[in-house]
């Protein structure tokens, strides 16, 4: 047994002190730059929120206020989203949420903006996506975006001609791919936000 | 080798030059293959990753010749993972700290330069065998090669498929932009051509 573990260790000692080593070194470089990290993706966050509600100034997280809200995600697991309210002053404006879904390559990920009534659609924008250049990245330009800015939280439906009239939204000539998940994230984190906060009462209950 | 190969600058001399010309990792010896066709849509995350295997492969050849008399064999590739993976998680850190907005456009292939084969393969042929100065001029060589190889790729997309290198523009007016050069294809079709030149002017040469 003696013999047994003085080999091991005769084998491994230089693993196990590099791994022990290495672990500290990544210890310290996480402790040192992992408040810039966190930072960054809030200061992001709330460019992006800001250009999508402009007249805010500023967004409170709902976690501040002591509320977590959990939705189904389209994979059908529970996750949680960061949902801001976004005040001016004293009053409340509307909200923003971060959604996430398939996109044709890669994930897709969105900040969301609705009014404080979750009545209507403020904007999107895109925070993370790796779509086709040139086509499917086409659904972070503004041309596209713009449909979406003050449309019913209704479902909204992909058309491939015609007027973006209601509940219409055109989709990118060569990106209907890329159009359809946006619109499918779009309309599904909608719903599910708002009846999680329904449930959570932050809404009144006399939406769909 | 050249004669004076035989002297200890010359060896310096060599082995710099290697990785910049004749054993250059992506033109002669095809490793690395997965960022050269994947980052080089343009120039900035092209040299954003070149700078990053730079750092990589000069940390991880430094502590791979300072060990290399204490590995055992059979747990060498495994002392070379694990070095090299801790390394691309510091630049990771630093990049996504630091250059958050060149972070997020390179993705998923910062992570992946643990699985670079330069990065292992420089570990093994040369770090693994050699003193501490030649490992370190060597992933200077091969770093600045691979960084130089990425460059030439990415200015000829970037020019192509917007008419711009590092996001000034420099084309005329009348440049109708190649999208498809900023796409996967793009990348095969410029590799594809750059090589067969390199294998032109190298020919009988070798």
């Amino acid at each position: 047994m003696t013999d047994k573990i003085k080999y091991f260790v005769q084998q491994s000692w230089l693993l196990i002190v590099s791994s022990f080593c290495f672990g500290l070194l990544l210890a310290i470089a996480n402790a040192a730059w992992s408040p810039r990290i966190e930072q960054n993706r809030i200061n992001k966050l709330n460019a992006l929120a800001g250009r999508l509600i402009p007249e805010a100034n500023d967004f409170v997280p709902l976690e501040k206020m002591g509320v977590t809200i959990e939705v189904t995600t389209l994979k059908g697991d529970r996750k949680k989203v960061d949902i801001y309210k976004a005040m001016a002053g004293e009053q409340c404006l509307g909200w923003t949420f971060n959604a996430v879904g398939p996109g044709f390559q890669d994930k897709i990920e969105l900040i969301i903006a609705v009014d404080k009534d979750f009545e209507t659609i403020a904007g999107f924008d895109v925070l993370a996506s790796n779509e086709s250049p040139g086509t499917g990245e086409r659904i972070k330009e503004k041309d596209f975006r713009k449909q979406f800015e003050g449309k019913p939280t209704v479902k909204l439906e992909l058309i491939k001609s015609g007027k973006a009239k209601d509940n219409k939204i055109l989709a990118i000539s060569g990106a209907t791919i890329s159009s359809e998940f946006v619109v499918e994230i779009i309309n599904h984190y909608i719903k599910e936000v708002r009846e999680e906060m329904q449930k959570k009462g932050l809404l009144g209950n006399d939406k769909e | 080798m050249t004669k004076n190969s035989d002297t200890t600058a010359g060896i310096y001399k060599e082995t710099l030059l290697a990785g910049l010309w004749r054993e250059n990792p992506v033109f002669r010896l095809l490793l690395g293959m997965c960022p050269t066709l994947a980052v080089t849509a343009a120039v900035k995350p092209a040299l954003t990753m070149g700078l990053s295997v730079i750092f990589v492969l000069v940390c991880s050849n430094i502590v791979v010749s300072l060990m290399r008399n204490l590995l055992k064999p059979h747990l060498r590739i495994l002392m070379f993972t694990l070095t090299i993976s801790t390394f691309v998680t510091i630049a990771d850190l630093f990049l996504r700290a630091f250059q958050p907005v060149m972070s997020e456009r390179l993705g998923p292939y910062v992570p992946l330069i643990i699985v670079n084969c330069i990065i292992i393969c420089r570990a093994e042929a040369c770090a693994s065998k050699n003193n501490l100065v030649v490992s370190i001029i060597d992933a200077i060589g091969m770093g600045v090669g691979f960084t130089m190889t990425l460059c030439v790729l990415a200015s000829i997309r970037e020019l192509l498929s917007t008419g711009m290198i590092f996001e000034a523009k420099v084309m005329p007016d009348w440049f109708v932009p190649w999208a498809a050069m900023s796409m996967p294809v793009g990348a095969f079709i410029t590799l594809g051509l750059l090589l067969g030149l390199v294998n032109r002017l190298t020919k009988g040469k070798s």
